[in-house]
């Protein structure tokens, strides 16, 4: 007992940072924000908020996955609000109403004779439209496009993983843990599509399915609201979405193989514990020995995976857009720039700078992030970085 | 005549491996009577652990049961083979009706949930309690039964933070949660000290009267079986080569065997030289010797124990043998 409280008193005596202090407010005002709820919750959970909060040192203390959580949080901001962030809407088309507009450079303005038909009036105006980044074909804002496009990636990402993946370890777990001819079935599967390069195999896919798609969205009004409100798109491009839900499809189907594969084999050494014997032995279901025990055993090495392909979905989906698979203007799509920019490169870089950046920071972001997440998740780095704290606030003891 | 909890009949089992067919356990016959404490001895790799596990069906792949029956006397008097039952009928008995203690404390408790989680789960899974949360106000109760200090705060407690006896206890604690009728303990004490093995000895036994349970109780550490159990069963090499009361084991044993393993355990009063060892090793069961298993290793071998197969022969009244010289 005394061992403990002297442990506990050493940790107070951290180096705390600016930042280890921001990460302790946060913890402290969600476990508060949990606590408005459950009752008791705080109490209950102190070992797990205490956790938390050295996970976050950890974080502080690794300048490359903060830098890879501060790219993959504006991410994520940007695709939540990126379309009303936007200055122009992505369907605007300066073309029409000022020629020059097309392929106008970064940091030039034009003005627009804009004729607009409102309220039964027809009505003439002058406007002008500033390029930070310059604009494409159309004559738009490629900033426009890049923060609306955002929402097109996020939305992607966030449903492959959510499909794919889930798909993947529920098949890896069956999979592992019946053997036999289950597994040689779902394996053998796995191999076949693990045999076509996954990029071959979705550009195939994205040919084939965005006709059935299309025939779906335009049977199924609800179907329709949903996807439109979901990539925050104006209901004119209805007929532009089955082209967009195909690479969708087609990822989800190209997804799932490695996720099978990783979990069958973590399954295998898994289940060889004696814990899951017992498991059986008192009379649980298989169910339960699979999502209960056995997958939160195994979850590490699958989340960091998760987290690198967040990374790995936006550059194969850019790939295929690239390709001319996938989202068609004017929905907007980093992918689909880069794709009209290749006809205009060199003249127009900036069509193929500005995404490409984008891609690549966002990349590099959740990267940087399931790298410094295999560390933290990983028991071992992790007690090393927390004696790495402790040593620090020993060696400032005996300084003083 | 003491009525039985199980009987098991002509059980096999064989692990299809790709070196071979591995006949683990073969023609096993034997009862478990109500309210004794059956010891189930023999060297590793014996079929011990094997013959255990048959009787709820939880032979792994590779592993498969391929003949015998196995059966239970429920509460009510009727009668049911296990091995005939559904997955989902043999769910029910599992840890309700049948338990099991292991043998690795350190790794039969998953660390991922609290003790209590794990005691509670037991009960849920079959309907003793209605969610976890009121499992884990009864885990309570049943960490005091085994004995373990201050059982409010225990209960929060992750594996990793308790000492291997206190989770061998635990174990024990999941093992009787559901007042088990029949309690199947593989080798309970073997990665505890010994200081420790005897406390659970004794709690286990404790736990027997108190539940008025059937206890199987598999080791190799025969001092054990003197000390617990009731009657003995020997196996050797997958067969059954000797049954019989403690007392009859001990005082007059009859396999070659037997006597060769109750010579090998040291007596702490003699002066030894040299500690004594059955000579040769265990046959492989891929290929077993014909004939009576044991006859490679046995100084009374003779011409028919290489040929022909010996079958269990009751000698006295409980006491059986499978040896060619009674």
């Amino acid at each position: 007992m005394a061992e403990e409280t002297g442990e506990y008193e050493t940790r107070e005596e951290y180096e705390m940072s600016i930042l280890d202090r921001i990460s302790d407010r946060l913890i402290d005002g969600f476990a508060s924000f949990i606590g408005l709820f459950k009752k008791d919750w705080r109490r209950r959970n102190q070992s797990r908020i205490k956790e938390w909060k050295l996970m976050a040192y950890a974080v502080n203390r690794s300048p490359p996955t903060l830098l890879g959580l501060i790219i993959v949080i504006v991410y994520i901001f940007i695709g939540i609000f990126g379309p009303y962030l936007a200055p122009w809407p992505y369907d605007f088309f300066p073309v029409n109403y000022n020629y020059s507009t097309q392929l106008a450079p970064p940091g030039s303005t034009y003005f627009l004779n804009v004729t607009q038909l409102q309220n039964g009036y027809i009505i003439h105006y002058t406007t002008y439209i500033h390029y930070m980044l310059g604009s494409d074909t159309y004559g738009r804002d490629i900033l426009s496009i890049l923060l609306s496009g955002a929402r097109t990636a996020l939305v992607l990402d966030i449903f492959i993983i959510l499909i794919g993946p889930t798909l993947g370890i529920i098949l890896g777990l069956i999979s592992g843990y019946y053997g036999g001819a289950v597994d040689e079935t779902i394996m053998r599967i796995t191999d076949m599509f693990l045999a076509f390069p996954g990029l071959i195999l979705a550009i195939a896919l994205s040919a084939v399915l965005p006709g059935r798609i299309q025939n779906f969205l335009n049977a199924h009004v609800w179907a329709q609201t949903f996807v439109l409100k979901l990539f925050a798109l104006h209901p004119r491009d209805v007929n532009n979405l089955g082209k967009l839900l195909a690479v969708f499809v087609a990822l989800v189907i190209v997804w799932w193989p490695g996720y099978a594969r990783v979990t069958r084999g973590s399954t295998l050494t898994e289940k060889e514990n004696l814990y899951v014997e017992a498991a059986r032995a008192i009379g649980l279901p298989t169910r339960t020995i699979l999502f209960r025990h056995i997958l939160p055993n195994i979850i590490g090495p699958i989340l960091v995976m998760i987290t690198m392909d967040f990374g790995g979905i936006i550059l194969t989906e850019a790939g295929l857009s690239f390709l001319g698979l996938g989202a068609v203007p004017p929905i907007p799509d980093w992918g689909n720039l880069i794709n009209q920019g290749s006809q205009q490169f060199p003249q127009a870089w900036w069509l193929v700078a500005f995404p490409g950046l984008v891609i690549v920071t966002v990349v590099l972001g959740w990267n940087l992030l399931g790298d410094g997440l295999r560390d933290i998740l990983d028991p071992r780095t992790r007690r090393s970085l927390e004696f790495k704290l402790k040593k620090k606030s020993k060696g400032g003891e005996a300084s003083a | 005549m003491p009525e039985p909890i199980v009987e098991i009949k002509n059980l096999s089992v064989y692990f299809y491996t790709y070196a071979g067919v591995v006949k683990a356990i073969e023609d096993v016959s034997f009862d478990i009577y109500r309210g004794e404490t059956l010891a189930l001895v023999g060297e590793t790799g014996c079929g011990k652990s094997v013959t255990s596990r048959a009787i709820t069906k939880l032979i792994e792949s590779p592993g498969k049961i391929v003949n015998g029956q196995v059966i239970y006397h429920r509460d009510d008097g009727s009668t049911v083979d296990l091995l005939k039952l559904s997955d989902e009928g043999i769910r029910e008995i599992r840890g309700n009706e049948i338990a099991y203690i292991f043998q690795d404390p350190h790794s039969s408790l998953d660390p991922l949930y609290t003790v209590g989680y794990q005691i509670g789960e037991a009960m849920e899974v079959h309907g003793k309690v209605r969610n976890i949360k009121e499992g884990i106000a009864k885990a309570v109760n049943i960490l005091r039964e085994v004995l373990i200090p201050d059982p409010e705060n225990r209960v929060k407690n992750y594996p990793h933070e308790l000492s291997g006896g206190m989770k061998q206890r635990v174990v024990i604690g999941i093992g009787v949660a559901n007042n088990p009728r029949l309690l199947i303990a593989d080798e309970p004490t073997t990665a505890l000290d010994v200081t420790v093995q005897a406390q659970i000895l004794e709690l286990l036994n404790e736990l027997k009267r108190k539940y008025n349970a059937t206890v199987l109780l598999i080791t190799h550490n025969l001092g054990v079986v003197a000390e617990t159990a009731q009657r003995v069963v020997v196996m050797y090499a997958g067969k059954v080569v000797e049954i019989g009361t403690v007392d009859q084991i001990f005082h007059n044993p009859l396999h070659p065997y037997t006597t060769a393993l109750l010579r090998a355990v040291p007596n702490p009063l003699g002066k030894i030289e040299k500690l004594e060892s059955i000579p040769g090793t265990v046959p492989n069961l891929i290929t077993p010797p014909k004939g009576c298993r044991f006859h490679p290793r046995c100084p009374f071998a003779e011409e028919r124990c290489r040929k022909e197969v010996p079958k269990l022969k009751e000698i006295e009244p409980g006491h059986f043998v499978a040896c060619h010289r009674y």
